[in-house]
């Protein structure tokens, strides 16, 4: 699909339903390729985090297949102990729950947890803290327990814990999210900036405004869990009736420029709006 | 779409239909909710000054972690084994000597091992002074009652005042260790002990994910209250309330245990926990211990010295 | 019911931690089979929701409230082994951190309350839930009635080992050097706490959890109760009646048996002095279950207050709280009786329903 790049990620026709019940995720296929990065796009339940979890290998879909670094991706063999540690390597995931991500009754323990896991020497963890820590200013933190933590500091945190096992893929469940301007801030600019070092991100939204900034191309999800439509984010941006049907802006959203946002409307607009 | 689904008009009045915003002189008496959620506040208040004291600079909070759980395990034996009141209130007297030494405010520090147990201990207590619980030689005696004299024995006054201090001394003991190690230091000393790992990161993850619930009660109760316009509650009532918030909350908890679960296995963890090494045992962790072990050796063989 | 340290010679401790080691061993291992390795997660936010359902204060008639311990609520919802643990582990942070029972009473304190409550609880709750639905009604009495049951069990495990200190442990001249109370005081005063206040505040809140449950989240339910179809519709007619009311009759028969359990040992052990046969040690020793010091419920009831310091006054005392314990006990039997019997009445309507 993306032409001369190899692709890291290959997901065909990958659904799945949470109770063999109620469907997540109907038939999606996608492909992401070395170094790119892919927003994932949609509005709530729409499927993104189930979608994102299938790629990090916590959830394995009940059809369709997915292949990661060209090998199958599969619960049988992620229960083999190489395979598995090879690929939690490589794989990173930053949850939208920190509270969920942030479990170690210390900053210190919480970051050191992965590489510990995956059986690296004493040493090169307690460096590979202390450089992180220092890259993400929550040097002061260490000791702290993660309740005397305010969200932004938890988010800091959490991502420190994924960035210390340096994975080539990183997956980013809507980063964002209850974050104040400031870390948000901080936290788009880290991930341009890890994108530009070459990380492979896949992450969720439904932010617009962060789109052209942090993507190089969307794949949009409609509400009932399917593909709805894939391109650069300035021309789904452009394409107001798609994102009206994907639900993702309200009928009162329009642009100024570049940034696209919406303001109230007193009532009684609404038909000529519309 | 926002023309289909019209706001009701009863949304879009005014206040006009509420009752007046006035004082009517009648209170609301603090229910089982204000109860609780008092008590949720309570926890957080002392796992905050907890982590303050241990942060002190102090003789205890100098010592490895290791070493101070043998060492009140120890004292906390000896404290149990000893039989004479003098030698207890030493035992109580080293315990207010070493907070002091730990920077640990000596009025707040008694006020909080005596206010909080020992009184209750000691109500508890008091009805074994008298003869028809603890029969022997009456020393104050208060009446008679079908013949028998009745009142203050010696073995009733003396078991009420042992008792007392020795809930005292092992609840100071106690309250020592936890206000000058902070709760991750504990934790991982506890492994020293031969705790399982598995149940030391339960442990660990319990207390963390504590304060999540303990959050998402809170917002519940505080939700709840905000909706409450009756003046007058009725138990059952409450009781409802209970159940809901404890089914929700059952209901978060597990959701979160799922995600964690999620988040552990995105790491690596592959259901052999891996933890890190602890520091090395100094020549001062080394001594204290033994001092420790001597003292409370020394405590329960000067206390049998004395007598039976 | 959280014994503090001191009350307990430090040799009952250690029987009593000795029984405990291995126990937690076998219920770490049996949960890491039912759960395999999400485990960990799963026990750690059982044991943080186990902690904070003993801080749920539960209202009760007369204006005060109580709470709960909640190990047969855990055992329901994620098997009796899963609660071992997580009340184990919520008593450890309670005994360490907020000075909440003794650090060397755990051993004692754990027994009680995270083996033997949660066995017996949810013993009870298997014998009165055979051949029935998850949603059936039943269930959540039969919680309920598990929480009761398990709840006095365990209480009458921490009087018998607090009973037993005296007995054992004391000087030459008689004085006990440990708890005071013979278990011919501990134990109806632990009775008559835990038949009446406690047992009904653990019924209210482990009954209101599952009906919650069963009405708002099954999937929570089914964590536990794999193979139990949703609807009384579902179930397969079987003749498994006799057993079931057969199950009914002895938990009746145990309630109504209990309150004799007040009266017994005050006979039993009453030859030291014609005293020990008043009914006043049933107010005093009230106070012994007060170890759970949070709610100082009793300050309230109507048993702690009176003056047990001036002998004379007492005796009016001792004889009301008697009489209003008793009238308690009566009330509280009637109303389980009532509640088994309306949950065997609507069965057979169910069934003929579902026919």
């Amino acid at each position: 699909m993306r032409s001369g790049s190899e692709s890291l990620l290959i997901g065909e026709g990958l659904s799945y339903a949470y109770l063999e019940r109620f469907p997540a995720l109907e038939k999606v296929s996608l492909e992401v390729s070395r170094g790119e990065r892919l927003a994932l796009l949609g509005a709530n339940g729409c499927g993104k985090s189930t979608l994102l979890k299938i790629l990090a290998g916590l959830i394995f879909p009940d059809h369709g297949s997915y292949r990661a670094f060209g090998e199958e991706v599969s619960a049988e063999r992620l229960e083999d102990e190489q395979f598995s540690a090879a690929f939690r390597t490589r794989v990173g995931f930053v949850f939208q729950n920190t509270d969920a991500q942030v479990f170690s009754p210390t900053v210190r323990e919480e970051i050191a947890f992965g590489p510990l896991q995956l059986g690296l020497a004493p040493a090169e963890i307690e460096g590979r803290v202390a450089e992180v820590t220092q890259m993400l200013e929550i040097g002061d933190l260490i000791e702290r327990a993660p309740y005397q933590l305010s969200a932004g500091q938890k988010k800091r945190v959490a991502i420190a814990s994924v960035l210390v096992m340096s994975p080539e893929l990183l997956l980013f469940d809507e980063p964002t999210a209850g974050l104040d301007p400031r870390s948000r801030g901080w936290l788009l600019e880290l991930i341009d900036e890890l994108g530009r070092a070459g990380k492979t991100i896949v992450f969720a939204t439904h932010e617009l405004a962060e789109l052209e900034w942090i993507a190089d191309r969307c794949l949009v999800l409609s509400e009932d869990h399917r593909p709805l439509a894939e391109g650069a984010p300035a021309e789904l941006l452009a394409d107001r009736e798609l994102l009206l049907r994907a639900n993702l802006i309200h009928e009162h959203a329009h642009r100024h420029g570049a940034v696209l946002h919406s303001h109230p409307h007193e009532r009684g607009h609404h038909g000529r709006a519309g | 779409m926002t023309d289909g689904a019209s706001t009701p008009g009863w949304l879009l009045a005014g206040a006009e239909d509420a009752p007046p915003l006035l004082c009517s002189g009648k209170r609301r008496r603090g229910g089982a909710i204000e109860k609780t959620v008092g008590g949720l506040a309570r926890l957080i208040r002392e796992a905050l000054v907890s982590e303050e004291i241990a942060a002190r600079r102090g003789l205890l909070q100098r010592l490895d972690a290791r070493v101070k759980l043998i060492g009140m395990l120890g004292l906390l034996i000896a404290t149990g084994l000893v039989r004479h009141i003098p030698v207890l209130l030493g035992l109580y007297a080293l315990t207010l000597v070493l907070a002091a030494a730990s920077r640990i405010g000596l009025g707040w520090f008694a006020k909080r091992v005596w206010f909080f147990i020992p009184l209750f201990s000691g109500v508890i207590v008091a009805p074994a002074m008298f003869s028809f619980i603890t029969p022997g030689e009456v020393v104050l005696p208060l009446g008679h009652w079908f013949g028998h004299e009745v009142g203050l024995t010696r073995q009733g006054l003396t078991s009420a005042a042992l008792i007392v201090c020795r809930v005292a001394s092992s609840i100071s003991l106690v309250l020592l260790l936890t206000l000058t190690t902070s709760w991750s230091r504990l934790l991982a000393s506890l492994r020293t002990l031969f705790v399982p790992r598995l149940l030391v990161l339960v442990l660990g993850m319990a207390y963390r994910y504590l304060f999540v619930l303990l959050d998402s009660v809170t917002e519940m109760v505080t939700a709840r209250r905000a909706r409450t316009v009756a003046a007058k509650r009725s138990r059952r009532g409450e009781r409802a309330i209970a159940s809901f918030s404890g089914g929700a909350l059952f209901g978060k908890a597990h959701a979160l245990s799922e995600e964690v679960h999620q988040a552990m296995l995105a790491r690596g963890f592959s259901g052999e926990l891996r933890m890190s090494e602890w520091p090395r045992i100094r020549a001062i962790d080394v001594i204290s211990v033994l001092t420790c072990l001597a003292l409370a050796i020394l405590v329960v063989g000067g206390d049998r010295a004395l007598g039976l | 019911m959280h014994i503090p340290d001191g009350y307990l010679s430090p040799a009952t401790c250690a029987v009593a931690g000795a029984v405990m080691v291995p126990v937690i061993g076998v219920a770490c291992a049996k949960t890491k089979e039912v759960v395999k390795d999400r485990h960990a997660p799963l026990l750690a936010l059982g044991a943080a929701y186990s902690f904070l359902v003993m801080m749920f204060n539960v209202p009760i008639p007369g204006g005060t409230t109580a709470h709960a311990v909640g190990a047969v609520l855990i055992a329901v919802l994620l098997g009796p082994w899963a609660a071992v643990v997580c009340v184990s582990v919520a008593l450890v942070i309670q005994a360490l951190f907020f000075g909440d029972g003794g650090v060397l009473a755990l051993g004692a304190n754990t027994f009680n309350m995270a083996l033997v409550m949660p066995f017996v609880g949810y013993g009870v709750y298997l014998l009165l839930t055979r051949n029935t639905s998850l949603t059936s009604r039943r269930r959540a009495i039969a919680a309920g009635l598990g929480g009761y049951v398990g709840l006095n069990v365990a209480a009458l495990c921490a009087a018998t080992e607090l009973g037993l200190q005296p007995v054992l442990f004391h000087s030459a001249n008689g004085t006990p050097l440990y708890a005071p109370y013979h278990l011919s005081t501990t134990i109806p005063a632990m009775a008559l706490a835990h038949l009446t206040v406690a047992g009904f505040s653990e019924f209210v809140l482990t009954a209101g959890i599952v009906a919650y449950l069963q009405r708002a989240n099954l999937p929570l339910l089914r964590i536990n109760h794999s193979g139990i179809v949703d609807t009384d519709a579902e179930l397969a007619p079987q003749s498994g009646r006799p057993a079931l009311r057969w199950a009914l009759i002895g938990i009746a028969t145990m309630i109504v048996l209990s309150p004799l359990g007040l009266l017994a040992p005050g006979g039993a052990y009453g030859e030291d002095s014609p005293t020990d046969l008043n009914l006043h040690k049933y107010g005093l020793h009230a106070i012994p279950s007060g170890l759970q010091h949070y709610n100082g419920f009793w300050k309230h009831t109507l048993l702690g207050d009176y003056g047990f310091s001036s002998g004379r006054h007492a005796n009016i005392g001792y004889v009301l709280s008697a009489i209003v314990g008793a009238l308690a006990v009566g009330a509280v039997i009637f109303f389980f009786v009532g509640g088994v019997r309306l949950a065997m009445r609507r069965r057979p309507e169910a069934q003929a329903d579902a026919a």
